[in-house]
């Protein structure tokens, strides 16, 4: 679970935010909720980035997991920023 | 992390042994793998064999849904030709579309997977050979049935995408589209059992020592594939299923004036319909990066990323799908982030290709079949890539949309991406299976002709539609500047097709099926497994993994396999067997029994098929009985599994000993049944999300929905059935025989609160009344079904604890029963407060 979690968790906040985005577009529109959910979804992923950037890892295995890990938070963290801008332009 | 399961991998260097081994371990892998002989092929679950035929059959359905694209050429070739009259031309091009999609992408990818993940793998056989077959021959029946409808002038006409109101019952009155509903929403049951074999085929048989980071790229693709087919495919079959009901039943799902919404079903056709490009790229990303290593000789620059961008194109392409509805009238707000995605989602695409071009710049390329196929795919496929771009912006889509555009750039994408790939893997991996390679000299000219042909063809597209040609229409006047683009696009389909033709002849010349041993081999020097020496036991013993290429880096690790020197070098217990591996790091956790061949897979795949056909024809009585015939069978082949088995533990090798029957969340069983869970919890929120779409956008429409008070005991109801599938679990395994019986009570009870539930709504709403009503009724439908089986699986396990074949230990069946009706159960659950909910 750990590894999964590890392996997947920046997808997994970039997921949240953009269903997120599609049902307060689809059934609450309002600019603020689509900021908030913007910032929560960011500071997760600069969460993740920390957690996994303190994490010590030994083994080969550990270590490849962390590197796609980070990369993936990485991606989400500019993938958030970018899908929030439309509204935050606004 | 060390060790994932308490295995120690110091046990990994006992590995290769030293001793001979006896000579009649061979023989009897050998006796227990043989090859089919005469009407034995139609029995056949090794995946060797379905594998091929599952590929014969998706290419079958290439090559005729590509006489489908001529006809159409030539009828376009100049204005008012009369080759196809109009109502045929509309057939023509729905069953182009829908066929090169339905019965030729999906299922060619999959079969590449049947046949390739468990040589790559090292395994003797993917975990559920017999779902295998059943979904091979499902497809095969049921896609040649739904493509004769064609011959019958009776073909599906909506395009294929189908959009209601025009494919709804008061435009389309004929059964052309019933065959479309009811022929695809079975092929994508197919599709889902194949997803399902190859997700825990990938993540649970891998040659031991094999980690994730280890893993082959194509594995890493399929596994990617198939999570998005699991997460994708329940939306379409959802969709297919509510149009089919509207038009049999008059519920109003699309209806706007009723309380429906058309665009309902786009939301619902897209969150599969975007997943499908991705779904068909994949898997062919997965073989170039196969493939270029090879072709460059070098190793793949950037696994990881690679690895990353399969990921990141798996979650996004799920959140881009309303990108197709740009001209729609969406809220500003979607437009405008879902413009954003689709720019995004060609990131992770983009970086697969600079490794790959990478990898080709800083190796030393050679320019044969696959090499050249390879290059021409990363060319099509990024002029492609291009054009995305320019239609993922808004008011650029609002002018290209349907106009011949937009056939211009989904033909770049799909052959680019998926149909050059596909070639280049056939060449490459050809000589795996056919005791000849395919003639070099002849496959330039191929690669000349289609790739000349493709630009020929789709090139001058773009200006046709950018001078506004509309997609779709059968003909078109003289004078609008048209002409010329498309004559070239005809000609240049002709060309492409002349390239198939010769493919074919290669083909007809060279391919001699091997699929045990005597195949012509590692031609091309590649260093994955699936290169060993093989028979149709796979290989001779499972190796230990310790790099991504073991080919290349341990020159004797062909010999050694082959000589019996690594794991399960016999069978153990005298039956079919693979090792199942733990997820992450892939160590041995037991041995698995696998089923021999059947003709029950066969039978049941028939006769679902039938059912289907039945049901489009409403020949209902007939149906019916394919029905109980299709559930007779699987139940026969069913009753064969799960058997108990002599020994307990058994030495695979170096005295390495593992069990040779495992139950609960570590079994493969019980990873098979949560993947039908997730499918059937995708249905059950697809349908929910149905409900509260129509509230949204229809309230007028809307309702009081029927009181919360009254529904609060059919929940608890349910809650009871989840409770007992959880404590019979638990019961069982501290020894109490007695437990089965709260579970089988919990299977029948089901259907009663399903039934009270029914009842309460019924004095509220009708199903025709609007489309609150018809979503009500469709979420009670479906949870209705799910009771049912239920019901069966609850009869099943009643049968099976009779005759005495659940023990403490031996106790699969139980755990699947319970956790199917406990589902069932959390479903009916949130259903009955959730329908009550929306607009309360
Ligand atoms: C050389 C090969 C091919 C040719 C000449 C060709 C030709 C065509 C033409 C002319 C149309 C437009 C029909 C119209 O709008 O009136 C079309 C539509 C389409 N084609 Fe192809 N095609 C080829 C290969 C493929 C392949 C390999 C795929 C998918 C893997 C594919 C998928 C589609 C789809 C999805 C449509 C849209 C159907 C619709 O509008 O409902 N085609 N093709
Ligand atoms: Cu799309």
């Amino acid at each position: 679970m750990k590894s999964w979690l590890i392996l997947l968790g920046g997808f997994i906040v970039w997921t949240v935010h953009f269903f997120g985005l599609y049902l307060i577009a689809e059934f609450a529109p309002s600019a603020t909720l689509v900021i908030a959910l913007t910032i929560l979804c960011i500071i997760a992923d600069l969460w993740l980035l920390r957690w996994l950037r303190a994490m010590a890892c030994s083994e080969a295995f550990a270590q490849w997991r962390r590197s796609v890990g980070m990369a993936g938070a990485v991606l989400s963290l500019l993938a958030v920023l970018w899908q929030g801008l439309p509204v935050m332009l606004a | 992390m060390r060790s994932e399961t308490g295995f120690d991998p110091y046990l990994y260097q006992r590995f290769p042994t030293q001793e001979e081994r006896p000579p009649e371990e061979e023989e009897g892998l050998r006796r227990i793998w043989c090859a089919p002989k005469g009407w034995e092929y139609l029995t056949v679950v090794n995946n060797n064999y379905v594998g091929i035929f599952y590929l014969g059959t998706a290419f079958l359905f290439f090559l005729l849904a590509g006489v489908l694209a001529l006809l159409m050429r030539v009828q376009l070739a100049a204005p008012l030709m009369e080759v196809l009259p109009q109502a045929t031309y509309n057939q023509v091009f729905t069953m182009h579309g829908t066929v090169m999609m339905f019965l030729f992408a999906v299922p060619m990818v999959e079969a590449a997977g049947v046949l390739l993940l468990p040589q790559m793998l090292a395994a003797r056989d993917l975990p559920f050979p017999r779902l295998s077959a059943y979904a091979f021959w499902a497809y095969a029946v049921g896609g040649l049935a739904f493509f004769a409808s064609l011959f019958v002038g009776l073909a599906p006409d909506g395009g294929w995408f189908m959009y209601p109101p025009y494919t709804s019952k008061a435009y389309s009155p004929g059964i052309n589209a019933d065959f479309w509903l009811l022929g695809i929403g079975f092929i994508e049951i197919s599709a889902i059992a194949g997803a399902i074999e190859i997700i825990v085929g990938v993540l649970r048989t891998r040659a031991p020592g094999m980690s994730l980071d280890k893993m082959p790229i194509f594995a890493w693709a399929m596994l990617v594939f198939a999570v998005m087919i699991i997460i994708a495919f329940p939306s379409v079959i959802l969709a297919t299923l509510l149009l089919e009901i509207e038009r049999a039943f008059n519920w109003s799902f699309f209806d706007a004036a009723r309380g429906g919404d058309p665009v309902l079903w786009q939301h619902l056709f897209w969150f599969f319909g975007h997943p499908e490009v991705y779904i068909i790229f994949l898997p062919a990303a997965g073989m170039m990066s196969m493939i270029i290593p090879t072709v460059a000789r070098t190793e793949l620059v950037g696994y990881r990323l690679i690895v990353l961008a399969m990921i990141a194109t798996g979650f996004i392409s799920f959140g881009v799908w309303a990108h197709h509805m740009f001209t729609v009238g969406l809220p500003p707000m979607t437009t405008g982030f879902f413009s954003a995605a689709s720019m995004a989602v060609s990131l992770p695409a983009g970086i697969q290709v600079f490794s790959w071009i990478a990898t080709l710049a800083i190796g030393r390329p050679r320019f044969n079949a696959p090499g050249l196929f390879v290059l021409g795919s990363i060319v099509i496929f990024v002029t492609g890539g291009l054009t995305g771009v320019m239609v993922a912006l808004v008011p650029f889509d609002w002018q290209a949309h349907d106009t011949y555009f937009i056939v211009a750039h989904l033909h770049y994408v799909l052959i680019g991406g998926m149909v050059f790939p596909l070639f280049a893997a056939m060449y490459y991996w050809i000589p795996m299976v056919s005791s000849r390679a395919m003639s070099e000299r002849l496959a330039k000219w191929v690669f000349g002709l289609m790739f000349t042909g493709m630009n020929v063809a789709f090139m001058p597209m773009h200006l046709a539609g950018l001078m506004g040609m509309p997609r779709r229409v059968y003909t078109y006047l003289p004078g609008s500047g048209w002409d010329m683009l498309n004559l070239i696009s005809t000609v240049g389909a002709f060309l492409f097709a002349f390239g198939v033709l010769l493919f074919l002849i290669d083909l007809a010349r060279n391919f001699r099926m091997a699929p045990g041993g005597g195949n012509a081999g590692n031609v091309y020097g590649a260093g994955s497994l699936e290169w060993l020496p093989t028979e149709l036991y796979s290989t001779r013993s499972i190796p230990v993994v310790k790099s991504r290429e073991p080919l290349w880096d341990d020159p004797k690790i062909s010999d050694d396999v082959e000589q019996g020197r690594y794991f399960l070098p016999r069978s153990a217990t005298g039956l079919r067997e693979t090792i199942v591996t733990s997820p992450l790091l892939a160590e041995p956790q037991y041995v698995q029994i696998m089923p021999g061949p059947s003709v029950w897979p066969l039978v049941a795949a028939i006769f679902t098929a039938f059912f289907f056909l039945a049901l489009t024809v409403q020949a209902y009585m007939f149906g019916l009985a394919s029905g109980v015939i299709t559930v007779m069978a699987m139940l026969r082949w069913l009753s064969e599994t799960d058997r108990p088995i002599a020994q307990d533990e058994v030495d695979i090798g170096a005295g390495i000993m593992v069990p040779t029957y495992m139950t609960g969340p570590r079994s493969h069983g019980w990873w098979a049944m949560v993947i039908l869970m997730i499918v059937m919890a995708m249905i059950s929120a697809m349908a929910m999300f149905g409900l509260a779409f129509l509230w949204s956008n229809q309230p007028g429409f809307w309702t009081p929905p029927a009181s919360l008070g009254g529904g609060i005991p059919i929940a608890l109801g349910y809650g009871l059935v989840v409770a007992a599938a959880v404590s019979c679990r638990w019961l069982h395994r501290m020894g109490k025989n007695w437990a089965v019986a709260p579970v089988l009570l919990a299977g029948l009870a089901a259907p009663l609160l399903t039934w009270l539930d029914i009842r309460m709504w019924s004095a509220v709403l009708a199903p025709d009344a609007s489309g609150q009503g018809a979503a009500v009724f469709a979420i009670l439908s479906l949870q209705g079904t799910v009771a049912a089986i239920g019901v069966l699986f609850a009869a099943y396990l009643g049968w099976r604890s009779l005759r005495g074949l659940i023990t403490p230990t031996g106790n699969s069946t139980l755990d699947l029963a319970c956790l199917f009706i406990g589902y069932c159960g959390a479903q009916g659950l949130v259903g009955t407060i959730f329908t009550r909910a929306v607009g309360a």
